[in-house]
């Protein structure tokens, strides 16, 4: 049987619309590029160096997904870049060194930060507490139950720029009158770090533990903001009769009205790519902005910068991605709304201000934006 | 070697197996500055250079085939310099795909009326430099029609400006000679980027037109029956904005709809006119989209079995070959076959124009053609198909590949190509006048 990729008649479609080629010029970045080079792969890969390169070029990518979505020619190339990055770690581990820091931490304290897997609770139990009476009963120990099951993933449970989401989260959930309960200390990671560089026996590991919990909770719904981990929580955990939802899809199957948000700044709203491309979650947000009664005008569907595992494998080329895209989308003046955890890091980054729609519902909420 | 040296082959032909080695750089220039330091670079090594725009081009012309040359690449000229909308010009940089022009141009309520399937990755460099056109060339004319002027730096590292009136130059000497030689756009126009790189275009653009339109879908029994529909249309200069027809479709990708057929688009009312000599069958809004995009997709699609490929992009069907379509396609079809050759899809742009060789218009259908790829061929057995393809053609009466105006073998269109080059400079895409370059192509299928 052909690989997909010998499918490719290398119309070039795809080479404008990816962030990598936009961002460097330059044809291998390409996906057609990439593609090319798989098909003429037995012409250099007798070559070390330049079969070395080509599995850097493999890292060199935010799987934003865009590709796959233009090409007319069935080629999968989402599969096709994660069976290479799988193949290409296999072949020369030696070369991605690099990911070993990011890989001991997830195997030894199920997170990407390396730190005390019992510290998922604690910075943001600190400073929410006062806020939302009562969170720390929130937190999942063994036997508690609950409907719905908070997954907030790595980036949430430990970094500080995310404080605000989680405020608005929980107050949201509170408002709604939900009964939830948040993973803590009891949750990995979803395992879409090592999903993104093909490890798939790791990420099966870390999944497992995570089922267990969700199920013995007896959540019905688990809810998280990242659409990372909801690509894991809803793909590939296997959950049994438990549904897998956004944040965004949560709240508006939840609330047929919103409070209507008073609105003092310009918005935009970027669709995270994991969510409306590969998730396919796109009327949720628009539909909770309507409610909302926010203006805000569409960005182009192209990706921050953030995805892909970029901002680790080639930190310089995921900001030249983002800066362009700001001044592209002329982001000065504007606040980009938007519903991930990534790529809010990456419009903080590069010191775009940016909320997410769990903000804008619980200003709204409260009584208008402050 | 670098990858980037190895990638910039990437290229929608089938030719796209090189020998590497002989790629001695590769360029991406932002300004007519770098461009003049590249060639300066090849001139000093005696080194050929092929230009490279979007790589859609189906006739391997952007590959350079495989003399020791650098490749430059427009795909980072993609300024848009100036916009006049009173005057209806646009100036840009060659790497610019219609799409992104008109991305600019239509919320100011202007167009540029070129319009290529492939107008999301096809450089308006490239596409003069083949003389493409789209679904509406019938009323707009191929990419020559739509280009004012052009800029552009030859082997010597000189510049011109070429027009339809003729060519200026800061060297005096080199304008006379080639004005003598009534040199004009019509020599770049389809010149495979063998005179010189085109570093910016001025370009006709023009109000989006703000009419009504209805669309319609007419089946016919037989070729012959479409191509003399076709003869009419053109005869009677019908207002056709949209024409596109697909002649064969392989049954995975048919779509439950009946070849051969036409998909027209025309202001509100022509119908009846139209119903005078075809079945009309009209489309409401979502019809019409759907047909579109089926033709649209049909070169990008596969069978669910094998691959797709263009071994013989197009046939140009005008006067005579027109009116006997189906004689003229049922012999290229079973010279397909006799060659264990699948027909996968024929479709293309009806009514449509080309120019030929020596410059005179030519109307009719421009079909392009896809089979499905032969397991087992090899290089050479392939071109030699397609020289047979060719000279088929012309017996048939039909121009081989006339948006591509395949210079390889277009006599009149190679020998003044020859003939400006011992002016400006031979060291541009040399190999496609080269008598070796049939072999050559066929060493990278
Ligand atoms: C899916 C698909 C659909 C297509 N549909 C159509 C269609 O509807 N109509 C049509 O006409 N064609 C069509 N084509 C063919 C192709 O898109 C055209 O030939 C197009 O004009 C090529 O433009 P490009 O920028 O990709 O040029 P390339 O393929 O990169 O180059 C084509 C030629 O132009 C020369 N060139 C490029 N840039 C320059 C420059 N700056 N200076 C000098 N020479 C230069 C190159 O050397 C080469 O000889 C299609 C192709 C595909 C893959």
């Amino acid at each position: 049987m052909s690989s997909s990729y010998d499918k490719c008649v290398r119309c070039g479609s795809c080479v404008k619309f990816c962030p990598l080629f936009d961002a460097v010029g330059e044809e291998q970045f390409s996906p057609r590029g990439k593609i090319y080079l798989l098909q003429i792969m037995d012409q250099i890969e007798d070559d070390p160096e330049l079969a070395k390169e080509f599995r850097q070029l493999l890292f060199q990518c935010t799987l934003c997904g865009r590709c796959s979505e233009v090409c007319s020619s069935d080629v999968d190339l989402l599969k096709v870049w994660h069976e290479q990055r799988a193949k290409a770690v296999e072949m020369a581990p030696e070369e991605f060194d690099y990911l070993d820091a990011l890989r001991n931490s997830l195997a030894n304290v199920a997170n990407i930060y390396g730190l005390d897997p019992e510290d998922r609770a604690i910075y943001w139990l600190d400073e929410l507490e006062d806020d939302i009476p009562g969170l720390g009963d929130r937190v999942y120990e063994k036997g508690k139950t609950a409907d719905t099951m908070v997954f907030l993933g790595c980036l949430m449970s430990f970094r500080g720029s995310q404080m605000d989401v989680l405020r608005s989260l929980f107050t949201m959930l509170e408002e709604v009158g939900e009964d939830y309960l948040v993973m803590g200390a009891e949750e990995n990671c979803c395992g879409h770090p090592l999903y993104l560089m093909g490890d798939e026996k790791g990420a099966a590991e870390l999944r497992q533990h995570n089922k267990s919990v969700i199920e013995d909770a007896q959540a019905k719904k688990v809810v998280t903001c990242c659409p990372g981990c909801l690509i894991q929580l809803r793909e590939y955990h296997n959950l049994e009769k438990v549904e897998a939802l956004h944040h965004t899809q949560f709240f508006d199957q939840k609330m047929a009205s919103t409070p209507i948000y008073e609105q003092t700044e310009e918005l935009a709203y970027h669709d995270p790519c994991e969510l409306h491309r590969i998730l396919g979650i796109k009327t949720e947000p628009r539909s909770l902005l309507k409610k909302l009664g926010v203006k805000y005008r569409e960005m182009e569907a192209s990706c921050c910068g953030g995805g892909g595992l970029l901002r680790m494998t080639d930190p310089g080329l995921s900001d030249i991605i983002i800066q362009a895209r700001a001044a592209k989308e002329k982001l000065k003046d504007t606040v980009v709304v938007t519903a991930c955890p990534s790529c809010r890091e990456q419009l903080l980054a590069s010191e775009n201000r940016t909320k997410d729609i769990v903000e804008l519902l619980a200003d709204a909420s409260k009584g208008g934006a402050e | 070697m670098k990858l980037r040296d190895i990638a910039i082959g990437a290229n929608a032909s089938m030719y796209y197996r090189m020998d590497f080695k002989k790629i001695r750089g590769v360029y991406y220039p932002k300004t007519e500055a770098d461009v003049l330091a590249a060639i300066a670079f090849a001139r000093e090594n005696g080194y050929d250079v092929t230009p490279k725009g979007g790589g859609s081009g189906l006739s391997g012309a952007c590959t350079g085939g495989d003399i020791d040359r650098i490749m430059m690449s427009s795909l980072q000229m993609t300024e848009m310099l100036a916009i006049s909308k009173d005057m209806g010009y646009v100036d840009v940089q060659p790497g610019l795909t219609p799409d992104e022009i008109n991305a600019v141009l239509e919320p100011m309520g202007m167009k540029l009326h070129v319009a290529p399937s492939s107008r999301d990755i096809a450089t308006v460099g490239g596409i003069l430099s083949t003389d493409g056109g789209g679904n509406d060339t019938w009323v707009n004319g191929t990419m020559r029609d739509n280009t004012i002027k052009v800029k552009m730096v030859t082997y010597d590292g000189r510049r011109l400006t070429v027009s339809h009136e003729g060519v200026k130059s800061d060297d005096s000497e080199l304008e006379a000679e080639l004005n003598n030689k009534g040199m004009t756009i019509n020599d770049i126009a389809s010149s495979h980027g063998t005179l010189g790189f085109i570093t910016e275009l001025k370009l006709f653009i023009r109000p989006l037109v703000n009419e009504t339109l209805a669309g319609s879908l007419v089946e016919f029994p037989d070729y012959d029956a479409l191509g003399q529909a076709v003869d009419e249309i053109i005869k009677r200069k019908s207002p056709i904005r949209y024409g596109e027809t697909i002649v064969t479709a392989h049954p995975d990708v048919r779509e439950g709809f009946n070849p051969p057929l036409l998909i027209l688009q025309y202001p509100e009312g022509y119908d009846s006119e139209l119903s005078e000599f075809v079945d009309v069958k009209k489309l409401d809004k979502e019809e019409l989209k759907r047909m579109k995009d089926v033709r649209l997709k049909l070169p990008k699609r596969n069978p669910k079995k094998g691959v797709q490929f263009a071994l013989f992009e197009g046939y140009g069907f005008h006067e005579e070959s027109l009116r006997k379509m189906q004689s003229a396609l049922d012999e290229i079809d079973a010279l397909l076959q006799s060659h264990d050759l699948v027909p996968f899809a024929k479709y293309g742009h009806a009514p449509s124009k080309w120019y030929l060789g020596d410059n005179t218009a030519a109307y009719g259908i421009i079909l392009h053609s896809r089979e499905i790829r032969p397991e087992g061929k090899t290089g050479t057995e392939l071109l030699q198909i397609l020289l047979d393809i060719v000279e088929r053609c012309e017996s048939l009466g039909v121009t081989p590949k006339p948006e591509h105006k395949w210079p390889f073998d277009d006599k009149t269109k190679s020998a003044r190509l020859s003939e400006l080059r011992k002016i400006i400079g031979q060291g541009f895409n040399s190999f496609i006048l080269d008598e070796t370059c049939n072999g050559v192509l066929s060493s990278m299928v």
